[in-house]
């Protein structure tokens, strides 16, 4: 596939365009994190997977792996609901982990709680078997200026 | 409740000193053994090839070597922050065990904090450093922050809270899972 990413980020978000977005990120096909879209809404799916193992007794799943989830998750939702799209950067994410997250398929759906000129705060809940049982609840504070990519984020946003 | 149910995706092994109970901190060699044993016993920590780079005193340092499935972002080649939160919520749930209290122990994670500091330079391995700034009697508080070429200039910052369940006692499972780990 030739085009990039930030050609990919001027498409409409759509289903193909968020698989799409994924397959360009590497950590994220790590992951196996897919997106689907549910009305206005987008549904993002950590399908079930042995290599994300964090407690081997019970089983369940790296506390870290599902915030990664997480903040995946809040990153696309970002970008799809942006009206001129550019890569958001994390400046903090603050995690309650409620649950463990047993080794079955993870769910997460956000909140873009509020956007600024540069400034976004997204919550976001991850679930396994139904959204009134969180696994744990996140939000995360990113920044949407289209800046200097060599500028350190989160510094003097 | 069964006691199962309490435990967080990442278990950890901490050791705590309680006010009943006194017993000598673990020596600099007891502790990286049982932190290179936690390492091994924890899937997805091994898959990513985190391992212990050094204990000093109380705090621990961790090592996560660069991959490329790691990255975050495919044009500048940084590393994803999702997997700064596996290293960091790895390296602060390891803390406990050099923190100088006794009796082995399963803490929960109950939450963590990360601060972004910089983008990580791509191709590098990812360090993290952390240490327990406080331990009462149910909360382990945790602080650490991710590194690459200098410590005096952290990639990220992370706070966090760990249960203490000192009611559990852990003999039994902790033997089940040195011998899992042996297998490993």
């Amino acid at each position: 596939m030739t085009i990039s990413l930030s050609e990919l980020l001027q498409r409409k978000p759509d289903a193909d365009t968020l698989t799409l977005w994924l397959e360009k990120i590497p950590y994220a096909v790590y992951l196996g994190i897919r997106a689907e879209i549910e009305g206005n809404d987008i549904l993002f799916v950590l399908p079930h997977d042995r290599k994300l193992i964090g407690n081997p007794t019970l089983p369940a799943i790296h506390g870290g792996v599902v915030g990664a989830f997480m903040e995946q998750a809040a990153t696309l939702h970002l970008l799809a609901k942006m009206e001129d799209p550019v890569l958001p950067r994390i400046i903090n994410f603050s995690l309650d982990y409620l649950r463990p997250a047993r080794l079955r398929t993870t769910y997460a759906r956000c909140t873009l709680t509020r956007q600024g000129r540069q400034i976004a705060n997204v919550s976001i809940s991850a679930w396994q078997e139904t959204s009134e049982t969180p696994v744990s609840i996140a939000r995360a504070h990113f920044l949407v200026q289209d800046h200097d990519r060599d500028a350190p984020a989160g510094v003097s946003p | 409740m069964h006691i199962w149910h309490f435990f967080a995706g990442a278990l950890v092994f901490t050791l705590r000193q309680t006010p009943e109970r006194t017993v000598p901190p673990l020596s600099r060699a007891e502790k990286s053994r049982l932190i290179e044993k936690m390492c091994s016993y924890i899937p997805h920590s091994m898959l990513q090839g985190i391992r212990l780079e050094q204990v000093d005193g109380e705090e621990v340092t961790m090592r996560l070597p660069y991959r490329p499935e790691l990255v975050g972002n495919p044009e500048s080649g940084a590393i994803h922050s999702g997997a700064l939160t596996v290293l960091l919520d790895h390296t602060l749930g390891t803390a406990g065990i050099c923190c100088n209290a006794v009796g082995a122990m399963i803490t929960p994670t109950l939450d963590l904090r990360i601060d972004h500091l910089r983008v990580a330079p791509a191709g590098r391995d990812i360090l993290a450093t952390a240490g327990v700034y406080r331990v009462t009697r149910r909360i382990l508080f945790v602080e650490g922050f991710a590194w690459c070429e200098s410590r005096d200039k952290p990639i990220a910052r992370a706070t966090g809270s760990w249960v203490l369940m000192p009611e559990l006692d852990l003999g039994a499972l902790f033997k089940g899972s040195d011998a899992g780990a042996q297998q490993q």
